[in-house]
């Protein structure tokens, strides 16, 4: 049943039939707790996803692979990453399998990507809160394509760590966008500073904030987050 | 001018002095009358996504007088030119601008209020971007597409200061028979309550068609996966059955968050539980068609598709009577009411974005129960599963290139 499953791979494009396909989501679900028929699982996929496949099955790959990944697909993944037709499927796994594999997969990817496909990036090292971006996305602030910027500065603030915080208050960019976002990411890491009981630092943040030259909504923003500290210092 | 002649206030404004830095000419509808506020009163409202559900919304506050509708957003030519057409003829102008990308309307900043009936693969982005931009936000159902799209949507409305309203008019206008009866104690302690509801999201695989329609498809698309255009993909049929957007899990939890909205919404109301998470989900696949319950903190427990059991069910001790609690309701006339008074008073309305998370959470559990086809637990304060690393793959998806929340 499997492998018929897996031949009906090799026709499978939009609009053709899904119920050939039954038996991979019945083996997905029954690797659960078995790590022996998830490896098994996971390396016909993979070997699947190398041939010579329909975009949309390899997309329908990488959505099953999203939930029996591991460290082994993100060795071939890293490949579709700079492919603008696959480089947001190979995402839909690396942002989500925990394995670090995935994580420097999209540090890796980084410097080759431009464009769209870089913001995809970015977003999923945002998204997977991975702080060994961070020193890689600081220098992206000042990325010439303001777009890739603003991204930057989201990402960041996903990820919260001192050293982020840092970097978008350092931050200087030009367009009205990056900085909105570049504010926005700051706010964003006072609150989770604020909801660790770093009271002090997300102080810190709030009051750079709250200051005359920001717009009425940031500095509302700011005086939100400033009685929150209080709160919790009460 | 004539003594005997009344001073129009143009005239007024152009003999008395008044210096040049006086406004334009100030209409009529501007100053107000008694019927409808001046213009510095009412909210200015803009729609983005006016299909079947954004035109009722878009009706719905075209008709308050308080609110003054300004501008619409949306990625089919047609829809933006009938909306325009409609809002004109309200007003009596041509003044209502039209837009096909929503971040050129909501960057104005004479906006006040929005809007949202976009399929639901597009709420979270737009919600909060909409607070980043300073403005107060009507979602409609349901608001989130993943688990990790509502805390973040709570924290910008928060973070912000923003009114969000989640939609479903259902859960206080359908439920109330209900509701009523359960807040007096009449059902005593309520221990259980069913929800027959769906069905589950399916993954599209239709076919590629020529476009027939004037339609951004890149724009419909966003961080949805790529697809090749096809009709009943992106239509906005209410179904569910394959032959619109609600039926698939690239853009929407199918009926569970569809109808789901309403039907747990009102089960949650019934029960009290609004401002709670369930903390676990058992899935019932041994015997039959597998079915879920979901217990929540207090130990209600939600049933999912109970066999044998009707809609809203509910198990309870009524001979065991609990004291009466006021129940709670809009702060306006029904739910666009509640909202646009909320916008003004800065309180939160009754479907809190928050609340209406709490409802979507309970049916992207139960999908995600189905779909991995056993139980999970829930950790509502950490908004994720406790050591189920597969679970927690699924709390939230890679958004294609270049949206990300």
């Amino acid at each position: 049943m499997l492998n018929d499953a897996f031949a009906a791979l090799k026709s499978y494009d939009w609009g053709t039939d899904l119920a050939p396909l039954a038996p991979i989501e019945d083996a997905v679900a029954a690797a659960h707790g078995n790590a022996e028929a998830g490896k098994e699982l996971e390396a016909r996929l993979l070997t699947a996803l190398q041939g010579e496949l329909s975009r949309d099955a390899k997309d329908y790959i990488c959505r099953k692979l999203t939930i029996v990944g591991t460290a082994a697909s993100a060795t071939i993944l890293a490949g579709l990453l700079t492919d603008e037709n696959h480089s947001h499927m190979a995402r839909f796994v690396l942002e989500r399998i925990p394995a670090p594999a995935a994580a420097q997969a999209l540090r890796e990817a980084l410097p080759k990507v431009s464009g769209k496909v870089k913001i995809g990036v970015i977003g999923s090292l945002g998204a997977r809160r991975d702080a060994a971006a961070v020193s890689a996305l600081s220098g992206l602030l000042a990325d010439g394509d303001a777009a890739v910027a603003r991204a930057a500065a989201t990402a960041l603030g996903d990820i919260g760590t001192v050293d982020a915080v840092k970097a978008l208050q350092a931050a200087r960019p030009s367009a009205a966008a990056t900085m909105q976002a570049a504010i926005d990411a700051q706010l964003t890491c006072a609150e989770a500073l604020l909801a660790e009981n770093k009271r002090a630092e997300a102080l810190a943040i709030y009051k750079s904030l709250a200051s005359d030259d920001r717009s009425k909504l940031v500095r509302l923003a700011a005086t939100r987050g400033i009685l929150a500290c209080a709160a919790k210092n009460a | 001018m004539s003594m005997n002649q009344k001073p129009t206030r143009r005239a007024f404004l152009k003999t008395s002095g008044v210096a040049l830095a006086a406004p334009y000419v100030i209409t009529s509808s501007a100053l107000g009358n008694a019927d409808r506020p001046p213009a510095s009163d009412r909210i200015v409202v803009a729609g983005i996504g006016i299909g079947n559900m954004g035109r009722g919304d878009q009706n719905a506050f075209l008709n308050r007088k308080d609110v003054q509708y300004v501008a619409l957003c949306d990625v089919r030519e047609d829809f933006r030119d009938n909306s325009k057409a409609g809002v004109d003829k309200h007003y009596g102008n041509s003044d209502c601008k039209v837009y096909n990308d929503f971040r050129e309307l909501l960057a104005r900043t004479d906006i006040d209020a929005v809007h949202i009936a976009t399929p639901d693969h597009w709420h979270a982005i737009m919600t909060i971007e909409a607070c980043r931009n300073g403005k107060d936000v009507y979602c409609q159902k349901p608001e989130t597409l993943t688990l990790r799209e509502g805390p973040l949507m709570v924290a910008a409305a928060r973070r912000y200061g923003r009114v969000v309203s989640g939609g479903s008019q259902r859960v206080l206008g359908d439920y109330r028979k209900m509701v009523d009866p359960a807040w007096a104690g009449e059902y005593g302690k309520i221990k259980s309550i069913n929800v027959n509801v769906g069905p589950m999201p399916q993954l599209c695989n239709l076919p590629k068609e020529e476009m027939a329609e004037k339609i951004d498809w890149d724009l419909w698309l966003g961080p949805a996966p790529w697809a090749p255009y096809n009709s009943k993909r992106c239509s906005g049929s209410f179904s569910i059955n394959g032959s619109s957007w609600r039926s698939f899990s690239d853009y929407s939890g199918g009926g569970m968050t569809d109808w789901g909205a309403h039907h747990f919404g009102g089960a949650l109301f019934i029960c009290d539980v609004m401002e709670l998470q369930p903390e676990e989900v058992t899935y019932h696949g041994d015997q039959g068609a597998p079915y879920l319950s979901l217990r929540y903190p207090n130990g209600l427990i939600v049933y999912h598709n109970r066999p044998n059991t009707g809609n809203l069910a509910i198990e309870g001790t009524p001979n065991e009577p609990v004291p009466p609690k006021p129940v709670p309701g809009y702060k306006g006339d029904g739910i666009y009411g509640d909202f646009i008074q909320c916008v003004k008073t800065r309180e939160k309305p009754f479907r809190d974005i928050e609340r209406a998370a709490n409802t979507a959470v309970v049916a992207h559990l139960g999908n995600m129960a189905y779909q991995l086809r056993r139980s999970l637990k829930w950790d509502a304060a950490k908004q994720e599963f406790p050591g189920d690393e597969t679970a927690n793959r699924l709390v939230d998806r890679a958004r294609r290139e270049p949206w990300q929340l």
